[in-house]
């Protein structure tokens, strides 16, 4: 009976063990850095001899630290706009259009998120070298808006699936146009797959660090850049602390809408 | 990927009026790919076929030289340590996953999703510290008494499969969760009530039957694992180069646009070449 917990006998002790201990695995690297960012020393010996916030403070102290951080911030939120918008178009002509070469379409759009990112890094940057938009915040959204698409699609065209089609149907043939019923009753409909998309689409961005090592320039670097050139230096426990940061904003981005949902739906 | 997402439902009960030009839609997300992802991509394999001369001269540079083989013989070496490292680690915990009380198995995947979206620097950094001589690891073995002197497990190939084992888990874990989780459990009750014990089970039962996901995921991880870039370069050093490495060496520090964009279009062979595979074997498979 190996599909049924209860019956496993003594496997059920070792897949448990197990089980635990590859999460000890997953889960363990991001507690210790969250704690040697606390800890007072330069070599990040562990455990630290004393507790400090003497990195934080010196994150925070360093202005380059916080304007990556807004450059990120900035690019990120352009290209979430404007990856759920056109992930909504897409998506409503690939779920709705009854054309040939659908299929592919749609397999087309995905393959960004497929490929090698440094191809497409190496690619994009010999492009945008001649079109001198290597080096800008346009290049910047273009590139993350490439990533952050398919993710928006995938989203928004499962949520359309969802969606019972005549209800949009109805409003048409009370009078709405077709576009009034789209956004009074379409996108309201589908708005947990819209947010989905914009999450998504935020984080893939955000994140991302191929693409935009090859689009900066000394003048415009996102944090992960930022955090590249600094590693590639040396192991400051700098870095422990925006890590650190950056796992807590990731924690609050990811369960509270989660916990939020589940609420409303208990309510 | 592509087979993830359901197909728009085939025309809708009744006569429902169709989308008029439906092309229109998908037209701003069209001309985004093809102008920043199509037109770049083939500009760079044209430019590996004519700089500095027209010709194949880039490609028997790179398969004529025993530094550019090593490149390629230690991408696939990793890729395939790291896919085999965790489908084997990966396997027990997706099936642990499917099978456990429901309250558990959402605080476990949790953790992993957790895990899969902390930020890939972070991951990486964390690993840079721990591996690193004076770590956290080399000091406690040292004093258990294991090892004498510290082990070198960073800027080598053993650091780079350690660093991408840990980001590549989650990717076999949770599509083969959900195979598992759907396989029909009357099966395996029948091969009980046959006779078999628990290892003839999980052996002629299970597995295969877990199979699809097994492949699907071991796929994605070596495909996967073969392009990355931030992982390998941080946590490896000179003699364990990747091929993404290589290409990004060849065309910011060299300038060197020809030979680096052979190597994107090797690399972008193979993937391409491996991602057809898979869904032909996907659709054999649903085809059986």
């Amino acid at each position: 009976m190996l599909l049924d917990f209860n019956r496993l006998g003594a496997l059920r002790y070792f897949l448990l063990a197990f089980t635990g201990l590859v999460l000890l695995f997953l889960i363990l690297p991001i507690v210790f850095i969250a704690a040697l960012s606390f800890g007072s020393s330069q070599w990040l010996i562990f455990p630290p001899p004393s507790w400090t916030l003497k990195w934080y403070q010196e994150l925070f102290s360093d202005p380059r630290w916080l304007y990556t951080a807004l450059t990120s911030l900035k690019i990120a939120a352009i290209v979430t706009v404007l990856s759920v918008v056109l992930g909504f178009l897409a998506s409503l002509g690939l779920n709705r259009g009854e054309f040939a070469g659908r299929e592919q379409l749609r397999a087309l759009f995905l393959t960004p998120m497929i490929l090698p990112v440094i191809v497409l890094a190496v690619a994009l940057y010999a492009l945008f070298l001649r079109l001198g938009l290597a080096g800008t915040t346009v290049g910047f959204v273009i590139a993350h808006l490439l990533v952050a698409l398919p993710f928006s699609i995938i989203s928004i065209s499962n949520a359309l699936e969802g969606f019972d089609r005549s209800i949009e149907d109805a409003a048409i043939l009370c009078g709405a146009s077709p576009w009034e019923a789209r956004i009074k009753i379409t996108v309201p409909s589908i708005r947990h797959g819209l947010f989905t998309a914009a999450v998504f689409s935020f984080l893939a961005s955000w994140d991302e660090v191929v693409l935009a090592i090859f689009m900066s320039s000394p003048t415009l670097q996102t944090l992960p850049v930022k955090i590249w050139t600094t590693l590639r230096q040396d192991l400051t426990p700098v870095v422990a602390a925006v890590s650190t940061i950056l796992v807590a904003l990731t924690f609050l981005l990811i369960f509270v809408p989660l916990v939020f949902r589940k609420r409303q739906k208990d309510d | 990927m592509a087979s993830s997402i359901s197909t728009g439902r085939a025309g809708g009960p009744g006569a429902r009026k169709r989308l008029s030009g439906p092309l229109a839609y998908v037209a701003p997300a069209l001309v985004l790919i093809a102008l920043f992802f199509i037109v770049p991509v083939l500009m760079l394999l044209v430019r590996s076929f004519l700089e500095p001369t027209p010709g194949l001269e880039n490609y028997a540079t790179l398969f004529g030289s025993t530094t550019y083989l090593n490149v390629f013989s230690n991408t696939f070496l990793v890729a395939f340590i790291v896919t085999a490292v965790s489908v084997v680690i990966g396997f027990p915990v997706a099936w642990a996953l499917a099978i456990l009380p429901k309250r558990w198995s959402m605080f476990l995947l949790a953790v992993i999703v957790l895990s899969m979206w902390t930020n890939l620097l972070a991951r990486t950094y964390a690993w840079m510290v721990l591996l690193q001589r004076t770590g956290v690891i080399n000091k406690t073995l040292m004093s258990l008494g294991l090892i004498d002197s510290p082990l070198s497990l960073v800027n080598n190939i053993t650091g780079v499969s350690i660093g991408m084992v840990y980001i590549m888990l989650p990717f076999i874990i949770l599509p083969l969760m959900g195979v598992i989780a759907s396989i029909d459990a009357s099966v395996l009750r029948a091969a009980a009530l046959c006779g078999a014990n628990k290892w003839q089970s999980f052996v002629r039962v299970l597995l295969p039957l877990s199979l699809p996901g097994i492949t699907a995921g071991a796929l994605m991880i070596f495909v996967m694992s073969l392009g990355y870039f931030v992982t390998p370069a941080l946590l490896g050093g000179a003699s364990s180069m990747m091929l993404a490495e290589l290409i990004a060496q060849l065309v910011q520090s060299l300038v060197k646009w020809g030979l680096g964009g052979a190597a994107a279009f090797v690399l972008l062979a193979v993937t391409l070449g491996l991602y057809f595979l898979q869904l032909r074997y996907l659709d054999a498979y649903k085809g059986r």
